[in-house]
């Protein structure tokens, strides 16, 4: 196919304000009058608050408003409705916000913070999930009850549980009495930060009227949007959001963050306008995180090591609030198996509450998670048997027909995860026998296979705006935000295909409004380079057919004769006949002066085709737009006397469809393979017995800088099309993220003999493990 | 608290700026001049995104008093750019795919143009030093890596 | 935010014992900041005055003679105290400890002398030059005086300085002819990081057959170490492997590491035993 801009590593249509600094975040915006916000953290896990005085706050100079959890006191939530404004009556984490303020000047507001009294009665906390569980945890929601909840999710009352998620497909029992062998291990991760650069920051605005006007760096303004609407009681119509550029999400800015509160304090402060903004401690302590996670998998195989029964229980510790918590639960339920096809399968995947500040959505959703216990399952299965770890994988992979566990029959055009795990054992050389040792130092390779599909509602929708400029430009305005990820940039060159226009002509529209932008429902998922890919298409098409119309009747030639190419239009085999696309902009104009037609503004949407809720008992239906297939093999080195791990090459093999643009699908590959390898290797909260965070700064939360890069990264993107999907592509951004960790296990295991369980994999923690499982290895060389 | 008239060159301007001696330099920059390409993301030296050259030397601006730039030559990113042209390491980052978020994107520049000046060829290693006090969360540095190196080849 | 204080910048020295007599413990002295400012900002000490150090020349003399070593002036930053020759060919062991302190860019403000006031526990700085016994020269009105590093530290953030004292240099001997020395620094990550061990060592030739061995440690005391008692056992002329076996049951007893969010007890001190073995045998072979 030889496409003009499709495939093509175009650079970014952004990068000259970012590459200059002329960004502008919405930390460098200023809104005239604006007051600046900051909140009070509770220094306890578990404690009803007895009294709060904002007296001392109020008379501090320059406050013009403090206020408490008494202001707001309606919950409010993405998916189950547990969560005020600010804590009122009981506080859940420690770090979460009790009170707040809005000040002339960020001193200001920084010193009357510290005159708010709030007097607590500390209550017993829960911090483990296991321990969350058990009858007689303390519980923190006493009225989940009362919480209003989507349908789609149902928390159970009298307990810390926000939801259970079930798959049960087959018969577990008779497939465990027919397995040859059975393994059963538990793995765990900790809560993790998202780590983006940029701090949360919001500006709001709230007008007499109850009309708001909202800058923020959120991915899903229309979600902001709909949670603002009803928490306020607004019609959608009254609220504006706002979204400029954005310093980084990976979900941390997916869903809605701090912008009620600074709605609430700019109502508060006489309807001027408030602007908070995190430090980054706060982003440790008070933002929402990653779940933490915890597994139980017992799986069954046969004699060549095929799977024939699993049984998975998977808990998800959401911290305070359940927030996307929910739907992490379920999507890390409906995958649960891995990219293989299990017959049998009994899959309990919970999401619990617990005294740990919140998590959110993170790159992944819930996948890098259950992937680390799954894959370590599959090597650890492969290890008992005696079957290589890309043997075991291939024998097991999902193929064209096979059934998932919801019961999907993968379509011919699924993807091809047996490609992608032979590419990346290719090329990291797996089999090969070049294992050195050298100072003592250990060598070994691991690999493992990844899959996800976008966690979204069955009728997630977006569209896009192509809208024609005098000049015969276009501007194309779309609802998925750029956080970094680049997707405007490869819908630009969609669009720049479709309609055969020069790239340099195509403006996309660098801010999101929501009363201007067409919508889309969030940037997450890994869905919007296909979605809004599609969307774009449509629109383009759309804007061809009104430009063709008119060209019908200024050339007075059939509509189906006329060929759009290069800005011109003209029957076909008659280039020199033609039109140029620039006197159709605005309608068009005939030499007398008579104008025909309009302004061309053409419109696309697109849902997805086919997709189902899932069962309630089963998990049984349609939940998958596609799935994007994958496998990571990592090469590295270990010093079992420190426990030291240097990864020095990574192999990635995506089967991603199609690269739109290649330039930008290898920043994702590396960019989300170091965040993988950064939250394997050195990543997790530490708190203390009372559950306060240890380690709220990149001192003391370490991740990746630029000498942890592994040396070499090889990657194979393999384009088996997706039927369906924009030229082919499925999606990429949260893919390049899964399996790292259990890759570098792998590896672990291969060099030393020795089974890593939990995550992050310290030079500690492997130390610690090696001495406790291969003493041998330390005892010292005479 | 005292107060302090200073007298410093930002990005070849001379300007004379009151400040208060418990304001840092990154500060200033955004709030009193009106500069926000250098970021306010941890201040507290760790993640470089305050980046700032002073007489050519790249250091984190979070971590010094405004006053003490008093007579100095302070580079931002906004003074990396001629008229609307590119710097070859500017030119290197954008065909090499080196940002993608843009927040770190000032600081990494920065720390770029300030190695290139003192060490013209230098090791990937090198490039990696230069940049090590920079956090990026977005491109795993291996794009950033390869521009800086691309940039410097093209120079010489 | 930081909170509120005076800053002032002294031109001279006898202007600085002033202001010091004066204000007392309500003074910070600002040389790179890199620990002062973070250190302000968290409200570890509100002071009333911040009096920085960077406006009297003589503090930022850099210079180096074979009879009275290295002199390095308060004032000097980290990077120019690496770019300088004397430094890389007559004290690699100070290279290599300060070339782990933070960044680039720190070192471009960051100065000895505030890593050692600074005094943390986990200084990388203070293994190397207490193996180099290096002296540190202090003025105040009442005159000057050199304390040896290795009587510089009090405790955990804690130096020996009585009020109105102030650092002007720190001056590092030359060290014995045909020493080697180094710093090995256990760490969380490959990336910077602040030392979970730090071992600093210099084995210098006495005679044909023994070698006398100086070691020195960060991050496993309330300050940083020399391993006096265990030195001793280098005097002896054995293998290597012996001596160590030997020496490591002493270094155990000088040391008392702790667990905190960067590493647990045990394990730093299994570090503490490995990093001294391979740096004992990287510096031993040679000769």
């Amino acid at each position: 196919m030889g496409y003009k801009y499709v495939g093509k590593g175009v650079p970014r249509v952004d990068a000259f304000e970012k590459i200059t600094g002329m960004a502008k975040f919405v930390a460098d915006m200023e809104v005239f009058a604006m007051l600046y916000g900051k909140f009070l953290r509770s220094p306890h896990a578990h404690a009803r608050i007895l009294s709060i005085d904002t007296k001392r706050a109020e008379k501090h100079p320059g406050v013009v408003a403090a206020i408490t959890g008494q202001a707001f006191p309606y919950r409010m939530g993405l998916y189950v409705r547990d969560k005020m404004v600010l804590a009122k009556d009981k506080v859940r984490w420690a770090g979460e916000p009790v009170a707040a303020v809005a000040a002339e000047s960020e001193e200001s507001a920084e010193e009357a913070i510290e005159l708010i009294d709030v007097k607590y009665e500390p209550l017993a906390p829960v911090f483990d999930v296991n321990e969350a569980l058990k009858p007689g945890a303390p519980l923190l929601h006493e009225d989940l009850a009362q919480y209003e909840h989507s349908p789609v999710f149902t928390p159970v009352p009298g307990t810390n549980i926000a939801n259970i998620f079930k798959i049960r497909k087959g018969d577990v029992e008779d497939g465990f009495k027919r397995a040859r062998t059975i393994v059963e291990n538990e793995f765990s991760m900790p809560q993790v930060s998202h780590g983006a650069m940029e701090p949360r920051a919001c500006i709001a605005q709230y007008f007499q009227d109850g009309s708001t006007e909202v800058w923020t760096c959120a991915q899903s303004p229309f979600a902001v949007r709909y949670i603002l609407s009803h928490a306020l009681g607004m019609p959608l119509q009254k609220i504006n959001v706002h979204v400029p550029h954005v310093g980084g999400g990976f979900g941390g800015k997916a869903g809605i963050n701090f912008e009620p509160l600074a709605v609430l304090l700019s109502k508060f402060s006489g309807g001027r306008p408030v602007k908070l903004l995190l430090t980054r401690e706060e982003e440790f302590t008070t933002a929402p995180l990653r779940q933490g996670f915890y597994a139980s998998i017992k799986t069954g195989v046969d004699g060549d090591g095929k799977i024939i029964a699993e049984q998975m229980r998977y808990i998800y510790d959401a911290g305070a609030y359940a927030d996307y918590g929910v739907n992490i639960g379920r999507a890390a339920g409906y995958s649960c198996t891995g990219p293989y096809e299990v017959p049998n399968i009994h899959c309990d995947s919970i999401t619990a509450y617990t005294n740990h500040p919140y998590g959110t959505a993170y790159r992944g959703f819930g996948h890098l998670e259950f992937l680390w216990a799954i894959e370590r399952q599959m090597d650890m299965v492969a290890h008992k048997i005696g079957v290589d770890p890309v043997e075991i994988r291939l024998r097991n992979a999902l193929r064209p027909g096979s059934i998932t566990a919801t019961g999907e029959k993968l379509r011919e055009d699924a993807g091809r995860v047996d490609q992608c795990i032979k590419a990346a054992a290719e090329s990291i050389g797996w089999g090969k026998k070049e294992k050195q040792t050298c100072d003592g130092r250990l060598q070994g390779i691991g690999i493992a296979a990844l899959w996800k599909a976008p966690a979204m509602p069955p009728n997630a929708a977006s569209s896009a705006i192509i809208k024609f400029n005098e000049d015969g430009s276009a501007n194309l305005s779309v609802g998925v935000t750029e956080i970094g990820q680049g997707t405007t940039t490869s819908l630009a060159q969609i669009a720049a295909e479709e309609l055969s226009m020069s790239f340099e002509k195509i403006r996309v529209v660098p801010v999101r409004i929501t009363d201007l932008t067409p919508y889309s429902w969030q940037t997450v998922a890994s869905r919007n380079l296909f979605m809004e890919g599609r969307a774009v298409i449509a629109a383009a098409r759309d804007a061809k057919e009104q430009i063709l119309d008119m060209g019908a009747q200024a050339l007075r030639v059939p509509k189906a004769d006329l060929v759009l190419e290069n800005e011109m239009v003209f029957p076909k085999g008659q280039p020199d006949k033609g039109i140029p696309l620039q006197q159709f902009a605005m309608g068009y104009t005939y030499p007398n002066g008579t104008a025909i037609g309009g302004p061309v503004i053409g419109r696309g949407g697109y849902v997805p085709r086919g997709l189902t809720y899932l069962d309630p008992e089963t998990g049984q239906g349609f939940p998958a737009l596609k799935w994007t297939f994958g496998a990571q093999a990592v090469k590295i080195e270990v010093d079992p006397e420190t426990g030291e791990v240097k990864v020095l090459k990574v192999a990635s093999a995506f089967d991603i469809g199609k690269a739109i643009n290649p330039l930008l699908v290898r920043g994702q590959v590396y960019g989300g393979m170091l965040q993988s390898l950064s939250i394997g290797l050195m990543e997790g909260y530490v708190y203390n017995q009372a559950g306060v965070m240890l380690n709220s700064n990149f001192t003391d939360y370490k991740i990746a800088r630029a000498s942890d890069v592994p040396d070499e990264h090889v990657v194979t993107l393999i384009e088996n099309p997706q039927s369906d999907g924009p030229y082919g592509a499925r999606g990429i951004g949260e893919l390049t993220m899964l399996s790292i960790p259990p890759a570098i296990a792998g590896a672990i295991f291969d060099a030393t003999g020795v089974q890593m369980f939990k995550l992050p994999m310290t030079p500690e923690s492997i130390w610690t493990t090696i001495k406790q499982q291969k003493p041998e290895l330390l005892a010292r060389k005479r | 608290m005292s107060k302090h008239t200073i007298h410093l060159t930002v990005n070849g301007i001379d300007r004379t700026v009151e400040v208060e001696s418990n304001k840092t330099l990154l500060w200033v920059l955004r709030y009193n001049l009106a500069l926000t390409g250098p970021k306010a993301a941890c201040e507290r030296g760790d993640c470089g995104l305050c980046t700032i050259l002073m007489d050519d030397n790249p250091v984190k601006s979070c971590l010094i008093l405004a006053v003490e730039a008093d007579g100095h030559k302070i580079t931002t990113i906004e003074g990396i750019a001629k008229d609307g042209v590119l710097s070859p390491v500017q030119r290197k980052f954008v065909e090499h795919g080196a940002l993608q978020c843009g927040f770190c994107t000032p600081a990494a520049v920065l720390a770029a143009e300030a190695l290139l000046k003192r060490n013209p060829s230098p090791t990937r290693e090198e490039v990696v030093e230069a940049i090590e006090g920079v956090l990026c969360r977005c491109t795993g540095y291996r794009q950033i890596v390869d521009a800086i190196l691309d940039a410097a080849r093209m120079k010489t | 935010m930081l909170p509120k204080f005076d800053y002032i910048a002294p031109k001279t020295i006898e202007e600085t014992f002033e202001l010091l007599d004066k204000h007392g413990q309500d003074a910070r002295l600002l040389a790179g900041g890199t620990d002062l400012i973070v250190s302000l900002r968290a409200r570890e000490r509100i002071p009333k005055a911040v009096i920085d150090i960077k406006a009297m020349k003589e503090l930022h003399d850099l210079s180096f003679d074979e009879k009275r070593g290295l002199s390095i002036g308060a004032a000097v930053t980290l990077n120019r105290l690496l770019h300088y020759d004397a430094t890389s060919k007559h004290f690699p062991v100070l290279c290599e400890a300060v070339s782990t302190i933070g960044d680039y860019e720190i070192r471009n403000r960051a100065t000895l002398t505030g890593n050692i006031c600074n005094a943390s526990p986990a200084a990388d700085s203070a293994p190397a030059l207490l193996v180099l016994e290096a002296a540190v020269n202090v003025a105040s009105r009442k005159g000057r005086r050199s304390i040896p590093v290795r009587e510089f530290f009090a405790g955990v953030k804690k130096t020996v300085l009585a009020r109105g004292e102030m650092v002007t240099s720190i001056n590092v001997p030359t060290p014995p002819k045909g020493s080697r020395g180094g710093y090995l620094k256990a760490r969380r990550t490959v990336g910077e990081d602040l030392a979970v061990v730090g071992v600093g060592g210099l084995v210098t030739p006495s005679s044909k057959s023994s070698k006398t061995v100086r070691l020195a440690y960060a991050s496993v005391a309330p300050t940083p170490v020399r391993a006096l008692e265990a030195e001793k056992i280098f005097e002896r002329d054995k293998p290597l492997d012996e001596l160590l076996d030997q020496a490591m049951p002493i270094v155990s007893k000088t040391i008392s590491p702790i667990t905190d969010v960067r590493g647990g007890k045990e394990y730093r001190t299994n570090l503490v035993e490995v990093l001294t073995r391979r740096l004992l045998q990287r510096l031993w072979e040679a000769n």
